[in-house]
């Protein structure tokens, strides 16, 4: 690598050298303030480029160009134009940036172009605010280390703008994490502050100046990279916005050289553990429930989760702590509430959630955001704030039957920076809502008629064999019996009626009503007797119920011998009053029937409840 | 270009409420579709005094010869509307977005 760059680095004074005449415009940058943070795993250059037009005709265009090596590494470049003085400027927009063409440039840079917000006239000036982030800048030196050893990586820069304007001031300060400075390009105006390094500043510099600086320092950040991230983002209008995120992540520092002492590590983590991490912080959006983190084995249960109305923060720990090299692979999913990230606007519907992962300072190189909209959303489309590859699938979940449109959105590179808002609008009716619990009512109807079916159907092979008969003659039986059972129970139910008739007089003494009373049950008991006529002839047909049919003769003697034993009582019952006899008196008089009756009754349901039985 | 948030049709906080209900009003349906519609011997021990009084109701149809379809079917249609609902409410409940 470090050879690659020094080769870079001829190729790039070469080009200086051969340079004639450059294609740009006679744009001068009057101030350049370059800003460099390297506290992190990413590179993040703040440059604040006052731009100033000092030739005669008006110019559109900006080109922004940086060393090929950091070039090829850029993941994130925004740039904004900031008119008015102080803080407040962070509202505008950013200007669209591409990917320009080399216009002659040698190989070794990289060039992007900026479409100024309006042309830039004679004489007038513009301040221009860019940031990009670089990943993979951070070399680590050396390249391998033992355990105790502590993580050195290196920096290389240039102390002075490479542009193609001429650059009337520029300078440079590296913001370095808090630790220990191995080594620095050391010029004249070269100035170490605690942990900020300056350069410059620079004057009156030539277009394409170029001064390269190497600083060697000590990194405690974590290099965690996710070689590849899964975010599986499912809307359901049913109140839910779930979130799935696979994780396969590496550590991207210093490889591990030699063998790892877990004993060394537990007992004294700081020197025989510094260049490992142990803890990945995710912040997620306030009100996600369901939080889980789990991998392959089962779920992990060193994790940690704070929440307040703001942010739900969760702290994961890995199952080991990761070395340079060492690869961990996790999930985490996580529910949030649909009001907070789905909204309604023209007609249309869309979801306006975040695209990179929640984690930390985390890179990923390869991000895959599967966006799973309801079954049945159509004219879709998804407006992202930078470039990435789009495609859709059909995904099948619970309850489908078309399957859910997905959105695939895949972008290589992916830093901090791009966790900005993607929309993706879709249209939905509500009536595709009641599909599912349709499917669902259909799903048990279809059990319920099964049953319906089953019971009706005749399902035996031959029909005419005896033992096929027979089943449909008991059956025929069974049915018989049945009704028997019912007409029984109905003349029972009648013999009670009489009985509360009897008990009203007794408290009344009104003997019309009770008269009324036995008239009605007496039809009614000789309806129900006819009924039971024809039930009984046809059960003593059936040679298979031969053993059930004398019982159940007996059953209606029985109720026919009771039936007469109360009407003998209501008579007694009835002239008692009417000749108004005392009421001991009349106890008296039916206290045998009264005796015969219980046991009677008792001797019916007995044979009801053998009845039953068969 | 007003964006409005859109909520589920029913509160979230409801589905359990709602799942334990639907689904014990569809499972007593379907145990009066079973036991008095198909079983019409067997059972009434069982469910005692409750399903006593519903045989009342259906006394004269719950012989295997002359039971009645429609009845039959009104019985499943209530019955599997109560049950699809619980049963989605009881996923929703416990997570699965269907």
């Amino acid at each position: 690598m470090k050879q690659s760059s020094v080769v870079d680095l001829l190729l790039l004074l070469l080009a200086i050298a051969l340079l004639a005449t450059p294609a740009f415009s006679d744009l001068v940058l009057s101030k350049v303030e370059r800003r460099i943070d390297v506290t992190s795993q990413i590179a993040r250059v703040t440059k604040t480029l006052k731009v100033v037009n000092s030739g005669s005709e008006s110019v559109s265009e900006f080109a922004l160009t940086f060393p090929k090596f950091l070039g090829n590494n850029l993941a994130y470049l925004s740039v904004a134009p900031s008119e008015g003085k102080g803080k407040s400027k962070r509202t505008l927009v950013n200007l669209s940036v591409r990917e320009a063409d080399q216009k002659g440039l040698p190989d070794s840079i990289s060039v992007y172009s900026v479409a100024l917000p309006k042309p830039l006239s004679k004489g007038d000036t513009l301040t221009l605010e860019v940031v990009a982030a670089f990943t993979n800048v951070l070399q680590p030196f050396p390249e391998k280390i033992t355990q105790g050893e502590i993580h050195l990586v290196m920096l290389q820069e240039s102390a002075q703008y490479l542009s193609p304007y001429a650059v009337e001031s520029q300078s440079l300060s590296i913001k370095l994490p808090n630790a220990r400075i191995e080594s620095y390009t050391k010029f004249e105006n070269t100035k170490l502050q605690g942990s900020e390094l300056k350069y410059g500043p620079y004057k009156n510099l030539q277009s394409y100046s170029y001064s390269p600086i190497v600083v060697h320092f000590e990194s405690k950040a974590a290099f965690a990279v996710a070689e590849k991230l899964v975010r599986e983002i499912e809307v359901s209008h049913w109140g839910n916005v779930q979130v799935t995120e696979n994780y396969n992540v590496v550590h991207r520092g210093a490889q591990l050289k030699g063998e790892f002492s877990r004993l060394d590590f537990q007992a004294r983590p700081n020197p025989r553990g510094a260049s490992a991490f142990r803890h990945l912080l995710a912040r997620l959006p306030p009100r996600a429930h369901s939080i889980y983190y789990r991998d392959d084995i089962g779920n992990i249960s060193t994790s940690e989760m704070k929440s307040d109305s703001k942010k739900t923060e969760l702290l994961i720990e890995p199952r080991f702590p990761l070395f340079g090299g060492w690869k961990t692979f996790f999930t985490i999913g996580y529910g949030l509430p649909l009001t907070d990230f789905l909204f309604a606007s023209e007609g249309k519907r869309f979801l306006n959630i975040s695209f990179g992962s929640p984690i930390l300072d985390l890179v990923t190189e390869k991000l895959i955001v599967q966006v799973v909209l309801p079954e049945g959303s159509k004219d879709i489309s998804v407006t992202t704030p930078f470039a990435v590859k789009q495609s859709q699938e059909i995904k099948y979940s619970h309850l489908d039957i078309a399957g859910r449109p997905v959105v695939v959105l895949e972008k290589n590179n992916v830093v901090p920076d791009h966790n900005q808002h993607i929309q993706v609008y879709y249209k939905f009716s509500n009536i595709n809502l009641l599909s599912e619990p349709l499917m669902l009512i259909s799903g048990f109807f279809i059990l319920f008629i099964t049953c319906i079916i089953y019971t009706r159907a005749d399902i035996s092979i031959s029909k005419s064999s005896p033992s096929y008969l027979a089943k449909l003659q008991w059956d025929e039986v069974l049915a018989t019996l049945q009704e028997v059972q019912s007409i029984v129970q109905k003349c029972l139910a009648t013999h009670d009626k009489l009985e509360a008739s009897l008990r009203d007089l007794s408290r009344t003494g009104d003997i019309q009503t009770c008269k009324a009373a036995r008239k009605s049950t007496d039809s009614l008991l000789k309806d129900l007797s006819k009924e039971l006529k024809p039930l009984l002839g046809f059960l003593q047909s059936f040679p298979s119920a031969s053993h059930i049919s004398p019982k159940v003769e007996e059953l209606v003697v029985k109720e026919k011998e009771l039936q007469e034993k109360l009407m003998a009582k209501h008579t007694t019952v009835v002239e008692g009053y009417e000749k108004k006899s005392s009421g001991r008196d009349i106890e008296n008089r039916i206290a045998s029937q009264q005796q015969k009756i219980i046991a009677l009754r008792q001797e019916i349901e007995d044979l009801l409840e053998f009845i039953d039985e068969i | 270009m007003a964006a409005k948030p859109i909520a589920s049709p029913i509160p979230v906080a409801l589905y359990p409420t709602l799942s334990v209900f639907t689904l014990a009003i569809g499972l007593v349906i379907t145990a009066i579709f079973f036991i008095v519609e198909h079983l019409p011997f067997k059972g009434w021990q069982v469910l005692g005094d409750m399903i006593r009084f519903v045989k009342v109701i259906y006394e004269a149809t719950s012989s295997r010869k002359n039971r009645s379809v429609g009845k039959e079917l009104a019985t499943s249609a209530v019955a599997s509307v109560f049950l699809g609902f619980g049963s989605l409410f009881l996923l929703l409940a416990s997570g699965v977005y269907v």
